[in-house]
């Protein structure tokens, strides 16, 4: 065969065999211990709820034959109590989903949450097999929205789409202060936040942090703010969440541990927090 | 015993030596005799003697003899033919001297003194590669590589598939000290570590050094990469360049007055992007196209040289390169680019005939930028490094038996770590973030090669370093020694011991090297990082089958300390408090490597193998720890490591090369488990949350791969026909990864999902298993490459 030829044949060759370049394999893990996993999030004015469940070794299968996947992880047996100046709070077993926020728990009591943002809640778990799970927290004081203010590029009529810029004052400008940001447009549960990030007190000037968007939202529409003042453990935790959903296939990033706040034996995965947060609903107008 | 009396003893043994008998310094210059490019570690030998020296970085020899006896003084250089000067000196003098290039026969000679040179010297754990090699094996998309060649050597393994990171004997990415005619340059990669920065026709040396390192080296703890750039030839005016499939080059060289002095220019641009956008145009009316980014890079090197007399010369040189990436769309308009440049001003001044200095300035700044302007919005990060160095270096031929090396360097550096600017145009929305530090970095050394007797060879030296920044001031002393007993004519000895201290330090996490990476200073909170590394091994030239062989092994143990690293879920990317986010620690590496090698004859190359073992821990920091202080393997832990290096000249029109390498996988960090989470009200609900527990625990499959390359030399009738024709060409075919293996660039773990149906009976989507995914880089690769030169 002629040189002249054997270049575009193993040219054509290598492209034709350059698709596909994710493939299936076969690999072994390390063995993975399960363990119990909490979400509890203490809202003043909303019952006492913590979901209780279990982790799985990554391959594990997925039951879903029955199509109530929720329930074959959920932990069941499990004796809960949340004790809060001076009162104990036991949380009864049985399923509650909330068809407004699309959340479910399997503990729960009928007990309200009270707006007290200076006592610590305690929360004790002890599991059926006698395992313990523990947890310590407070509900961070809200901290209200200054102002969410509407803008047009110009003041033409043909110019429709605005923006929204919400204000807000850093509570305590002597320590480092944490938030959770989101932004609705339309519906506030059943659609996706437009923006839903962390973010400190480092970028506030003269006290003040604003949050924007861009010019994207037409006249008429809803938009929902909210800003969440977070317990220290409450960001660590939920930037660990972020980060090892970011990590798994992202060969630039580097994994961590999730960061839980959960004392005990169990060796417990999860979150026991205090809630608080403002939140504004706008209708556009100009 | 005092330190004066340590060097009352040492000037005293000098003297023994240098009275015993008349003796004159013969000195000068070893060029190309083509070119007139100086010759770095060019041999110069004395049979009657059996002494001999070499050239160093700037060609410069000096070696003391005795005074009018008739001798023979061959000078060698691979690649080109032996000369040989009879001599007698009555007085010192200077001979310089400029080397043809060999014919075959001269060939193996040439190549046999170089092993016999590698056998003589102290210098161990350092390899070299010549441009030639470089452009003999198979490169990625046609893009010869010399940072990529080098990591054929044992005792340097890559940082992965497809990367130029390098992690020499257990030690990190920035724990390479990596110089471009003395200058740093602080980023070597283009193309987040697919292509390096040194462009192969601009790049004249490059020597790696792993262990042993000589004094006038310090800064990084595992690896000094030092690269010399060309000087241009001072004979003609003269041309080289290619046209491959994803990036042009060209080099244009010549005399600015004959034999005096001389000028290169050698550019490279990729063209990646003049593709992509008309790829773009054509799908610009398909539905849901989505366009790709833009993107390119361009170096450029520059010099130029002058002859300021017999004794001083003058060169200034300068290297400028960018990686531009872009994304512009009616919304937004993003822009990335990083690169770096440096320059080199360099005086070389020769006392007398034993007395030689250079005297360097150089400057190098390394930076990324990251801008984004949506609607009304924007967004600005950068940060950078800028260094200014001054440095000298002294080499005196002191006798006979000594060969000192003395100096002192003083570096500014600047940093910009995270500087951040955002906001709305209009002023309402506005937050800036970022520091700046800066520090000052010494050094002074001194060394000598001091030959003890005609079998033992040692090289003894103290660097004394310092750094300063911001009140706090931090000072190591680094000894160095490296010995050489020549058993026999053929088998030595060698072994070293070096003590190094490291000031500035990269941000990196443990994945792969992003631009972004920043560098930055020992602080109060950040001590400088030192590693003590202790070397031993042995080196045989033996005969096979007729075949001239070098075997070398060498076995080291080096302990690091005061290593950095993150705690989990740390904030890197503009964080005005980023050294809280550091954790400290130790670790330690050893290993073996073995590599035979065959210089002569058609068939040349080499076979290295490489055993390592890598740990790191008991890192505690401000904010925590990591695993608890207990030791884990890093991703680079790689456990066996072989490369297989062979070019074949086939005839006077084809030359082949083909290399084949094997590691152990790399370390990966997996979830071990998942958990389901479901968040407050109104966020994303999160089904399924990796669960990630100690770092490193799944080793990734081994990796293998061969690739090969064709060079076809063009025009050789037209050559024949007239032997002074100076334009030749070669067609180079490399094909990477022959026989289409899918090596693990990374592995995730996956969510499948599949439909389901809610009490309601709505359909939805609910998981139903996890597969391991392994994403790969390369399949089989060709690519064509027209280079020519003139």
């Amino acid at each position: 065969m002629k040189i002249q030829y054997i270049f575009p044949i193993l040219f054509l060759v290598s492209i034709l065999a350059s698709c596909n370049l994710t493939q299936d394999v076969e690999i072994d893990l390390p063995d993975y211990d399960r363990q119990p996993v909490v979400e509890c999030y203490l809202e003043p004015g909303q019952p006492y709820q913590l979901l209780l469940t279990r982790s799985f070794g990554f391959f594990a299968p997925f039951d879903t034959s029955d199509g109530q996947f929720l329930e074959n992880v959920i932990e069941t047996g499990a004796t809960i109590t949340i004790r809060h100046d001076n009162k104990t709070i036991t949380l009864e077993e049985g399923m509650v989903f909330n068809p407004f926020t699309f959340k479910v728990f399997n503990y729960g009591s009928s007990e309200i949450v009270p707006e007290d943002f200076d006592n610590e809640f305690e929360l004790d778990i002890v599991l059926a097999d006698g395992e313990t799970i523990t947890g310590k927290t407070t509900i961070p004081v809200k901290v209200p929205l200054d102002s969410v203010v509407i803008e047009f590029e110009s003041d033409a009529a043909t110019d429709t789409m605005a923006r929204a810029l919400t204000y807000f004052t850093d509570p305590d400008p002597s320590i480092e202060n944490r938030f959770r940001r989101q932004f609705h447009w339309n519906s506030l549960i059943d659609s996706m936040p437009q923006q839903d990030f962390l973010a400190t007190d480092q970028f506030a000037e003269n006290g003040r942090i604003v949050f924007g968007t861009g010019f994207d939202y037409p006249v008429g529409d809803t938009i929902y703010n909210t800003v969440f003042n977070l317990n220290r453990d409450y960001s660590d935790f939920l930037e660990s969440v972020v980060i090892s959903i970011q990590s798994n296939g992202n060969p630039f990033g580097q994994p961590a541990a999730i960061d839980s706040n959960l004392g005990g034996t169990a060796d417990a995965l999860g979150i026991f927090t205090g809630l608080s947060y403002s939140r504004e609903m706008t209708i556009i107008e100009k | 015993m005092r330190p004066t009396k340590i060097i009352v003893l040492l000037l005293c043994l000098f003297s023994l030596t240098s009275f015993a008998q008349e003796k004159f310094t013969l000195s000068g210059v070893v060029t190309d005799g083509e070119s007139g490019e100086t010759l770095i570690g060019a041999t110069v030998f004395v049979t009657e003697i059996a002494a001999g020296t070499t050239t160093n970085e700037y060609g410069f020899y000096s070696i003391s003899l005795p005074a009018n006896q008739p001798l023979k003084v061959e000078f060698s250089y691979v690649g080109f033919q032996n000369t040989t000067k009879e001599i007698s000196l009555s007085g010192n003098e200077t001979l310089d001297l400029g080397l043809g290039t060999g014919v075959a026969l001269d060939e193996v000679v040439v190549k046999a003194n170089s092993f016999q040179e590698q056998l003589r010297s102290t210098e161990m754990s350092v390899e070299s590669i010549t441009t030639k090699e470089v452009k003999t094996l198979p490169s990625v998309l046609g893009e010869t590589d010399i940072l990529k060649v080098i990591q054929l050597k044992p005792g340097i393994p890559s940082g992965g598939e497809g990367t130029t990171g390098l992690y020499v004997r257990g030690g990190g990415q920035d724990q390479n000290l990596i110089v471009l005619d003395e200058a740093v340059v602080y980023n070597p990669n283009h193309l987040f570590g697919f292509f390096s920065t040194f462009n192969t026709d601009a790049v004249k040396d490059l020597k790696l050094y792993k262990g042993g390192f000589p004094p006038q080296y310090g800064g990084r703890l595992s690896s000094v990469i030092d690269v010399k750039l060309k000087e241009g030839n001072n004979k003609r005016f003269s041309g080289a360049g290619g046209l491959g499939i994803i990036s042009s080059r060209l080099t244009l060289e010549g005399p600015i007055e004959k034999d005096k002095s001389s000028f290169i220019v050698s550019g490279r641009r990729t063209y990646f992007d003049l593709i992509t956008r008309q790829v773009n145009k054509a799908n610009e009316d398909v539905e849901d196209n989505q366009p790709i980014p833009d993107y390119f890079f361009y170096d450029l090197n520059t010099k130029i040289n002058f002859k300021l007399g017999q004794k001083d010369h003058l060169y200034l040189s300068g290297y400028f390169g960018r990686d531009q990436f872009g994304f512009d769309n009616e919304t937004f308009n993003f822009g990335f680019n990083w690169g770096n440049v440096t320059s080199t001003a360099r005086w070389n001044h020769q006392f007398n005939p034993k007395l030689f200095s250079n005297t360097t300035v150089t400057f190098s700044d390394y930076r990324y930028k990251i801008s984004n302007e949506i609607v009304g919005f924007s967004f600005n990060l950068d940060s950078k490094i800028r260094d200014v160095n001054l440095k000298t270096d002294f080499y005196q031929n002191l006798n006979s038996k000594n060969t000192l090396r003395y100096g002192a360097s003083v570096t500014y550096h600047e940093f910009t770590v995270g500087r951040l600017k955002a906001g709305s145009d209009d002023g309402e929305i506005s937050f800036s973030g970022g520091n700046e530090y800066d520090g000052m970095e010494y050094g002074i050394y001194l060394s000598d090669d001091w030959e003890a007797s005609s079998r033992l060879k040692v090289n003894g030296g103290l660097r004394l370093s310092g750094f300063s920044n911001d009140g706090t001031f931090y000072y190591g002393l680094e000894p160095r020694v490296a010995a050489n007993y020549k058993m026999t004519n053929n088998f030595s000895l060698k072994g070293s011991y070096a003590r190094m201290n490291q000031y500035v330090h990269l941000v990196s996490n443990s994945g792969l090297s992003l631009p972004t990476d920043v560098w930055y200073p020992s602080t109060k909170l950040v001590e400088p990082q030192t590693s003590d590394q202790v070397a031993v091994g042995g080196s045989v030239l033996f005969e096979m089958l007729g075949t001239e062989l070098f075997f070398t092994n060498e076995y080291f143990y080096k302990w690091l300390d005061k290593q950095i690293d993150f705690i989990d879920g740390a904030e890197l990317f503009a964080n005005d408090e980023l050294e809280q986010e550091f954790v400290f620690g130790d670790g330690w590496s050893y290993g073996g490597e073995f590599s035979i090698e065959k210089r002569t004859g058609d068939l040349t190359g080499w076979i290295g193998y490489t055993y390592s073992k890598i740990r790191r821990g008991n890192f505690f920091g401000p904010k925590g720890d990591v695993m608890e202080g207990r030791y884990f393997a890093p991703r680079y832990d790689r456990r066996h490591d072989i490369s297989v290096v062979a070019m074949y000249k086939i005839n006077e029109r084809f030359r082949a090369g083909a290399t084949w390498v094997y590691g152990s996988g790399d370390l990966s960090w997996l979830p071990g488990g998942r958990f389901t989470f479901q968040d407050v009200p109104g966020a994303e609900f999160q089904a399924v949350v990796p669960s990630y527990g100690d770092r490193n625990t799944f080793r990734l499959p081994a990796f293998h791969r061969l690739d090969l390359n064709l060079i076809v030399k063009l025009g050789l009738k037209k050559k024949r026909e007239n032997p002074n024709r100076r334009w030749e060409s070669d067609l180079t075919l490399s094909v990477i990864n022959a026989y289409d293996r899918r090596n693990a660039f990374f592995i995730f773990l996956d969510v499948e999902f599949s439909e389901g149906m809610d009490d309601g009976g709505n359909i939805i989507e609910l998981p139903s298993g996890v597969a391991a995914k392994q994403v790969s880089l390369f399949p089989i690769l060709p690519a064509l490459t027209y280079n020519f030169k003139f």
